[in-house]
């Protein structure tokens, strides 16, 4: 006899019970953390010491302008800014994602030590960190780096 | 009910472990990425792996030139423990340095030990294979170089020639055979060595220039000059002034 025809109906209504069961824990777990983070976010934000909320950078070359976004930033020295949490660098061709950044007025450099996610067109590239130099023309992704060419 | 739950569990596991879509390319490296946008080109550092639909390689370290962006790969050159698998040319190879240009499709595999293995022929050196899949030419220059398919062997230090693919075969119309010391060509029952050999698909004739030696059979021809016509597998051989031709025939039995 066919080996489903032996599966007893209580069982597969049983398993699909259990599947929804964790489907719905999962789901209110995620809702949990979701509203935790903003309570943390919002806590972080009023009480924050960032020296400049919302900063805006750009660092400029001949060929492209890359615009620099983040939800703090504190100075470090006359130069140097660390930029925290959402830190973003947008430019035409691509995006860089992550959470901090050093990032240096005068030279116009930046480096980052937290997981990082480059997009471009049809590409991304996930790594432990980048460096940006030489106006952003040159991009270094630190570490175990993984891309997706589409 | 253990057995479902054993399917979806390798089920969603086999989901979790293959990130790459179809049709996507996925590289990892683990050293970095640097990325040259003006020059355009990246380099990808330490054990890197390249896997897409048709094409895996891996090497220590991987240049790849880029057109527009990032995926549009032109030009890759791999460093140290090249090895790579395309299916769609159905060419495998290894060796210590690897260049591929995309457009022209063509192909380098060099150093120590290198190989580049298609369907029918394979190739074999110790110091570059180059093969460009366009129009059928292939060089292989340095020591122990070695072509292989069902019909010839080749052994010299420069095999030079040009495929064309006929009734999904691949058939040699052009080769250039140089070794200072000797060459080697083997073709069906005839063993040929001589400083120089050529061969012309269009006159079928194997020519044999210096250091000539036939072996047939039982026969061993030597002399400086020979040509062997692959219509009719006869042929002549001659000498210079000082030298005889000399014929050996032995006798097994």
């Amino acid at each position: 006899m066919n080996f489903f025809l032996h599966i007893n109906r209580k069982f597969i209504i049983l398993f699909g019970a259990i599947i929804i069961f964790l489907f719905l824990i999962i789901i209110f777990f995620k809702q949990i953390n979701l509203n935790n983070n903003i309570i943390i976010e919002d806590t972080i934000k009023n009480s924050s010491n960032a020296d400049i909320s919302e900063p805006k950078f750009s660092i400029n070359n001949n060929s492209k302008k890359i615009y620099i976004t983040a939800s703090q930033g504190n100075f470090i020295n006359k130069d140097e800014v660390l930029l925290n949490e959402n830190v973003r660098f947008k430019s035409n061709d691509f995006s860089i994602e992550t959470e901090k950044v050093i990032f240096n007025r005068d030279k116009q450099t930046a480096k980052s030590k937290t997981k990082s996610m480059f997009k471009s067109k049809n590409a991304t590239i996930t790594s432990d960190g980048f460096n940006i130099h030489d106006k952003g023309n040159k991009i270094i992704f630190y570490g175990n780096s993984y891309i997706i060419l589409k | 009910m253990k057995l479902i739950i054993n399917i979806i569990i390798i089920f969603l596991i086999s989901i979790t472990l293959s990130a790459r879509e179809i049709g996507e390319t996925e590289i990892t490296t683990e050293d970095g990425i640097e990325v040259f946008q003006n020059e355009k080109f990246y380099l990808l550092k330490q054990n890197v792996k390249i896997v897409s639909d048709s094409f895996t390689l891996s090497a220590d370290e991987v240049k790849i030139n880029f057109d527009e962006s990032l995926y549009d790969i032109s030009e890759l050159d791999a460093y140290g423990n090249v090895d790579f698998n395309s299916n769609e040319f159905e060419t495998s190879g290894s060796g210590n340095f690897l260049n591929f240009k995309v457009e022209v499709e063509k192909i380098k595999v060099e150093g120590e030990g290198s190989q580049l293995v298609t369907n029918d022929v394979k190739m074999f050196s110790d110091g570059f294979i180059e093969v460009n899949n366009l129009n059928g030419d292939f060089l292989l220059k340095g020591t122990n170089s070695k072509l292989i398919n069902d019909n010839i062997i080749i052994k010299a230090e420069t095999i030079n020639g040009n495929f064309s693919e006929k009734a999904n075969e691949k058939e040699i119309t052009y080769l250039e055979v140089i070794d200072k010391n000797i060459s080697y060509v083997k073709n069906n029952d005839t063993e040929m060595y001589a400083k120089k050999i050529n061969f012309d698909h269009d006159t079928s004739i194997i020519e044999l220039i210096d250091d000539v030696i036939i072996i047939r059979n039982e026969e061993k021809i030597t002399g400086d000059y020979g040509t062997l016509d692959t219509r009719n597998n006869s042929y002549k051989i001659k000498s210079k002034n000082q030298n005889k031709v000399k014929v050996i025939i032995q006798n097994n039995e």
